[in-house]
């Protein structure tokens, strides 16, 4: 008897060993069309009402333990919503959200699903997939771009698949290799002009590739990794920030480029446009805003903020937003570059999710706490959580 | 040498009635594992530290990193593992020892004597009861923190590498990440899948379970072919288990963490060749069983 409790306590001691990985991965997606909002956060992708926070659906509806979503989903014009995993299956899906049943969906559990898949018993089966597309080799940190009836989707297989937005059938595959011939991982959305697709990669570099032909048009290497997208400025010039703790500046034609402003950590998250100024954070938690008319920082000294920032800032009329990693959000002035708490964090929750705005509501996800995600008013009071009633 | 004068030698301080030495050393165990986890992101970050550094050595090939790493690993607990095979072979030859199984036999319906006997023979022979288990303890913590510090710092993921920006001591990675997780045409971040006639296999998953049950078997004390050796049904079912629970782990996660686990059990098959303690009967068919005979 003592030897069997011995063989159970070593197994589960080797269980809780090896879930040392198995953590968090990644902070929240979040997105919004302006009625609803949509959550990837773990095993599932939610969508809300953003009038009152009630679910409109989830997928898949049984979680998977080969699926984890991530990236932002992306609410296309067409109605789907598309999002990756960043589990062992690599799978882009787009959804119909018409396709959801209507009222409650009968929950089947795993041993359920066996049995129905044996045959010796019927689960219910709803097919909301408009596409999926199974052909990337890795996972989908990035979220996608749709231009023109077609998604950009890149992988950190170091691949750009252009799919048609319709059908999800595979348009062309383009591969951008680093100079050592291993791939790069493409982790950030993609960002266009109208004329050129913008890319950037966590190993260096950045792509331009035309938005017609898909003809790679340059490609540039930084010194440091960049982890986010780019973002075009009033100038029309391309700004994408780095590891190598600099904002960088490229002509969009030929993809000449120069650093334009040091900072004091990392850039991890994507510059926010607000007519001619960017936004954005450091690692180290100071807040830079960068004036692309004038080439010259706004503020005479960035602002530290009490933990990392790797969320993009919200730009709202009078003030930015910024999420730290402590789960404050600060409302920066845009004016002056004085700050302030505008929503503070429950000392668990951990905001690196960039907050989106939709009518009167601001939204913010959270890691590591009772809620994942809160939707306030435009003074940071609370409206409504998911969970619900939490 | 002898007290020149005739006052009394200063009194060694005593321990409380019922108090051994090995109840300090259990107590002192427990408060450096306490220590451990009450500072596990310390213990994880210095890993990392460790890897980055050889990583730098190594050429940036994050593969040797591991293996390298583990190497480190197991000589730093090699005298841990030491004392700990020492004590599991104390208890294994008390378990065949004649008195024992006498007073087993004796007092089987009197457990507090048995106890008490138990405990009298373990002093008698200057046995440690916690002579295995205690330096499997103090291993924990190393283990507990090594595999988050392989996941951070390969840096599959936007939080991995985030944490691994934070978890270098002494230096700044900028210029090194992402690192590079490549490795004999492996992706080290990713589970690993090799195509062999169009299909899809698990090398490195199936390498890991067989090298788990090589080094599990390997490893197997010999029988004592006694009537109640449940030792050698409990080892009987751990060459199955760990294989297959290591199998499945490494199917679904990174590879660079399979590559720690062959690593890992080559290097204790090496360790227990090297204290002469391998079993290579154990491989051929009916080993263990013709060695029960033998005794027999």
């Amino acid at each position: 008897m003592q030897k069997k409790l011995l063989i159970i306590g070593f197994l589960l001691l080797a269980a809780l060993l090896l879930s040392g990985c198995t953590g968090s991965t990644a902070w929240p997606g979040l997105a919004t069309d302006g009625e609803n909002v949509y959550l990837a956060n773990g095993q599932f992708v939610h969508s809300f009402s953003l009038k009152d926070g009630s679910q409109n659906w989830q997928y898949p509806l049984q979680a998977s333990k080969n699926l984890l979503f991530y990236s932002n989903p992306v609410a296309a014009p067409n109605g789907l919503v598309i999002f990756g995993s960043v589990g062992v299956e690599h799978t882009l899906f787009a959804i119909n959200p018409t396709k959801f049943p209507q009222g409650q969906v009968q929950s089947v559990n795993g041993f359920q699903r066996f049995l129905c898949s044996i045959g010796l018993a019927t689960c219910p089966e709803y097919k909301v997939e408009e596409w999926v597309f199974n052909g990337a080799k890795d996972h989908w940190v990035a979220s996608q771009l749709v231009l023109n009836n077609k998604v950009f989707a890149p992988n950190a297989d170091g691949n750009l698949y252009i799919l048609d937005l319709n059908s999800g059938s595979l348009i062309k595959k383009i591969a951008f290799s680093g100079d050592s011939g291993s791939a790069n991982r493409l982790w950030g959305q993609p960002v266009t002009d109208g004329k050129h697709i913008f890319l950037t990669s966590l190993d260096r570099s950045v792509f331009a590739i035309d938005a017609e032909t898909y003809e790679v048009v340059w490609k540039q290497n930084l010194t440091g990794a960049i982890p986010g997208g780019a973002a075009i400025g009033s100038d029309g010039m391309l700004y994408a920030g780095s590891l190598a703790k600099q904002l960088e500046r490229f002509d969009p034609e030929t993809g000449k480029h120069e650093p334009v402003l040091n900072t004091n950590g990392w850039i991890w998250g994507t510059p926010a446009v607000d007519g001619d100024n960017l936004y954005f954070g450091d690692v180290d938690g100071y807040i830079y805003s960068y004036n692309t008319k004038d080439g010259k920082p706004n503020w005479e000294k960035p602002d530290k903020l009490d933990d990392e920032i790797t969320a993009t800032p919200l730009v709202r009329d009078n003030d930015v937003l910024v999420a730290t990693k402590s789960g404050n959000i600060y409302s920066i002035n845009k004016a002056d570059g004085t700050f302030k708490v505008w929503r503070e964090g429950d000392k668990k929750g951990k905001a690196y999710t960039t907050p989106v705005a939709s009518g009167d509501l601001v939204l913010v996800a959270y890691l590591e706490t009772d809620y994942i995600l809160v939707a306030v008013d435009q003074n940071g009071n609370k409206q409504w959580t998911y969970p619900l009633g939490k | 040498m002898k007290n020149p004068s005739n006052q009394p030698q200063a009194q060694q301080p005593q321990l409380p009635e019922g108090f051994s030495t090995e109840s300090l050393k259990m107590i002192g165990v427990v408060a450096i594992l306490v220590l451990a986890f009450m500072n596990f992101q310390v213990v994880i970050d210095f890993m990392i530290t460790i890897m980055v550094f050889i990583y730098q050595i190594v050429g940036q090939n994050f593969g040797i990193t591991i293996i390298l790493f583990t190497i480190l690993i197991r000589l730093i607990t090699w005298p841990l593992n030491a004392q700990q095979m020492k004590g599991a072979k104390a208890m294994q030859d008390m378990q065949n020892d004649k008195e024992w199984q006498t007073i087993q036999k004796k007092y089987a319906k009197d457990r507090e004597k048995l106890a008490q006997e138990q405990m009298r023979i373990y002093r008698e022979r200057g046995i440690n009861p916690f002579g295995s288990c205690l330096p499997t303890l103090i291993q924990f913590p190393i283990l507990f923190a090594l595999i988050p510090s392989i996941t951070y710092a390969i840096g599959s993921y936007p939080l991995s590498v985030l944490k691994l920006s934070t978890s270098v001591l002494f230096q700044d990675i900028t210029s090194l990440v992402p690192l590079n997780s490549k490795f004999l045409g492996m992706d080290l971040g990713l589970p690993e899948r090799t195509l062999i006639f169009g299909l899809s296999i698990p090398v490195l998953a199936l390498t890991v379970a067989i090298t788990t049950y090589f080094q599990t078997k390997l490893t197997m004390p010999p029988s004592t072919g006694g009537a109640n050796d449940q030792a050698a049904a409990t080892n009987q079912m751990m060459t199955i288990y760990m294989p297959v629970m290591l199998y499945f782990f490494s199917v679904n996660y990174a590879a660079g963490l399979s590559v720690y686990f062959v690593t890992s059990n080559i290097l204790s098959i090496v360790q227990y060749a090297m204290m002469g303690k391998v079993n290579w009967r154990n491989l051929l068919p009916g080993g263990q069983k013709s060695q029960d005979q033998k005794k027999k």
